[in-house]
């Protein structure tokens, strides 16, 4: 018990505004550095990629880690806000920002849609429930020919027109580096409100919830309402997420949003931790240049890749933030003794 | 028997008539009808099985009734969701403990004030003034709702770690939370020694004062006879007798069927 209290102690100190404001400081420091120091193409790419993958690992941390529902179709909001926005964009050649609303909305949307249904059910069958859903996203992508080219996918598609203020160039996001700072910067915003939204008593109902669903209605807490929104909110922000990855690309097919791509954010939530932001984000960093890293050892890295999974599920549960939280605690408590 | 259980003086706080809930063949509640005055403390007392935690599960909107129907200061609740009934002022707390126990004791009482909260929508994403107002408000109210119940010590120790006593206490500040006019309290004597008993009906007394209304289900009879202006006796389901402690203390079905050779 006293451990808690202690690392309780601890993380009050490490989250009051003041250290908050120096966190994302620190945070926009390394967004802007980082392709600085990766100067050459393939970490560059690498850089987006990890910064797509924490916009959806935050999304579902949001579902999974505070409202606690079991989402495994996570690939479906990711799939259907890069689709949707792509073919705005081939099809009717709607502008890019345009479609980008429109593919947050209706990735949005699908996750309230499948929530609305989803509600009643729990733990597994709500799990089942989600992954069937990524199956038929999954399915219908691959087989709407008419509409996605089906495993053909969608080629050349146009990255995001270049921002221009009285006819300078500010950013021309066919440059990886100023790509890198569009996601980057998005998925800090994204982090702020999202991280704004937990520490309200957003955060609070939502915990309820997930610790004790009839004890929250006995509070006035409506259980069903808060999930919608909360699959809601998530699903948006993968749906971004896809956008960005689309026009990051260029190439659009179907089996990018496989399930194994659900199971890849599932894997970067638990590794950081759920039930914090920043954990996931973390999570995410790792288990994008991890493979990466492990790539010389060629098949071997699936190995070293599933047998660190492991570990971390089996020896700390609570992911690199509870990792983090031990390490904090010892600290303080030699500081303090 | 006291002033405020003059339930004739005016329209009862709660009433349920002809109350019924089944569970496949079994009638957990069955044709129950009672009215709680304003202000009173009313308690129902039967043995384990009589109905009482489902009587409790039926006012809190956690069941919802077969047949009868219930108001609450003239809103009918038959078909109103828990959720809702909150907003109208019901509270309660419940027999197996329910406390969020990851979240510490303060985080729980906090949670209370769900209905409760005065922020902008906006100020949600951007935390203004009146953001930091209802959030000060809010830990300074559960602080001293903790401290009602004798555990300002223990506010940062999280529910799952804190003793069955102390469990019970914070369920009630959390209910209290809520700011009920209804306090729904089930078996709240279960597990405590004697002194944290003491402790309960001092502060369920000071609740009354404060102008809540209690009904108390419990097993204990000593304990309700102390406390209550009114007792429902159950049995198997049904209403045995209701009166005050005194009338059923003399009713010659209650000692029969129930306190048997406690009294005599």
């Amino acid at each position: 018990m006293s451990e808690t209290v202690f690392a309780q102690q601890w993380l009050g100190k490490a989250t009051s505004s003041r250290a908050r404001f120096l966190g994302y400081l620190t945070a926009v420091a390394v967004i802007v550095t980082l392709p600085l120091v990766f100067n050459d193409t393939y970490w560059r790419t690498n850089l987006t990629v990890c910064a797509i993958n924490v916009l959806l690992a935050i999304g579902l941390d949001f579902i999974l880690g505070y409202a606690g529902q079991l989402n495994l179709g996570h690939s479906a909001f990711y799939g259907l806000g890069a689709y949707v926005s792509t073919l705005l964009i081939v099809k009717l050649a709607v502008p890019f920002w345009l479609a980008f609303v429109a593919g947050v909305a209706f990735a949005g949307l699908a996750g309230t849609f499948l929530s609305l249904f989803a509600v009643r059910l729990r733990g597994h069958y709500l799990a089942i429930a989600s992954l069937g859903f990524a199956v038929i996203v999954h399915q219908i992508l691959l087989n709407w020919i008419s509409l996605t080219q089906g495993p053909l996918g969608i080629y050349g598609i146009a990255p995001p027109p270049a921002l221009v203020v009285d006819g300078t160039v500010i950013a021309d996001f066919r440059n990886l580096t100023a790509f890198f700072y569009l996601v980057a910067g998005f998925a800090l915003l994204s982090f702020l409100l999202l991280s704004q939204l937990v520490r309200s008593p957003v955060g609070e109902t939502l915990t309820a919830i997930r610790e004790d669903e009839v004890s929250a209605a006995s509070l006035g807490i409506n259980a069903a309402a808060w999930k919608v929104f909360a699959f809601g909110v998530g699903s948006a922000i993968a749906g971004a997420a896809g956008c960005f990855y689309a026009s990051f690309v260029g190439t659009l097919v179907p089996d990018a949003f496989f399930i194994t791509e659900a199971f890849n954010i599932l894997a970067m939530v638990i590794v950081g931790g759920m039930g914090t932001l920043i954990g996931p984000v973390f999570g995410a960093v790792l288990l994008t240049i991890l493979p990466e890293v492990l790539r010389g050892l060629g098949d071997l890295r699936l190995v070293v890749y599933g047998a660190a999974l492991t570990f971390v599920v089996l020896f700390i549960p609570g992911g690199m933030a509870q990792a983090a939280n031990a390490v904090g605690e010892r600290l303080w408590r030699r500081r303090s003794a | 028997m006291s002033a405020t259980a003059d339930g004739a003086a005016g329209e009862p706080l709660l009433r349920t008539q002809e109350l019924q809930k089944n569970f496949g063949g079994v009638k957990a509640v069955s044709e129950i009808s009672f009215d709680v005055p304003m202000g009173a403390i009313f308690a129902v007392i039967g043995p384990n099985g009589a109905g009482k935690s489902t009587l409790i599960n039926l006012i809190s909107g956690v069941y919802r009734p077969d047949a009868g129907s219930l108001s609450f200061d003239g809103v009918d609740l038959s078909t109103m969701p828990a959720h809702l009934r909150v907003r109208f002022g019901i509270a309660r707390t419940f027999q197996k403990i329910r406390l969020f126990r990851q979240l510490t004791a303060l985080d729980n009482v906090i949670a209370g004030f769900h209905v409760h909260h005065k922020i902008p929508a906006w100020q949600y994403l951007v935390h203004g003034a009146a953001f930091t107002a209802d959030r000060r408000r809010c830990r300074d109210q559960a602080m001293q709702l903790l401290e009602f119940v004798g555990m300002s010590g223990r506010a940062h120790v999280p529910a799952g770690s804190l003793s069955y006593g102390e469990q019970r206490m914070l369920e009630l500040a959390r209910a209290l939370a809520t700011k009920p006019r209804l306090l729904l309290i089930d078996e709240p004597a279960a597990g405590l020694n004697a002194a944290e008993v003491d402790g309960l009906l001092d502060r369920i007394r000071s609740l009354r004062h404060g102008g809540t209304t209690v009904i108390l289900v419990e097993h204990n009879m000593d304990l309700v006879m102390n406390v209550a202006d009114r007792i429902m006796v159950m049995e198997y389901g049904r209403r045995l007798f209701e009166g005050t402690p005194a009338e059923v203390q003399k009713n010659p079905a209650v000692i029969a069927a129930y306190l048997g050779g406690e009294l005599l």
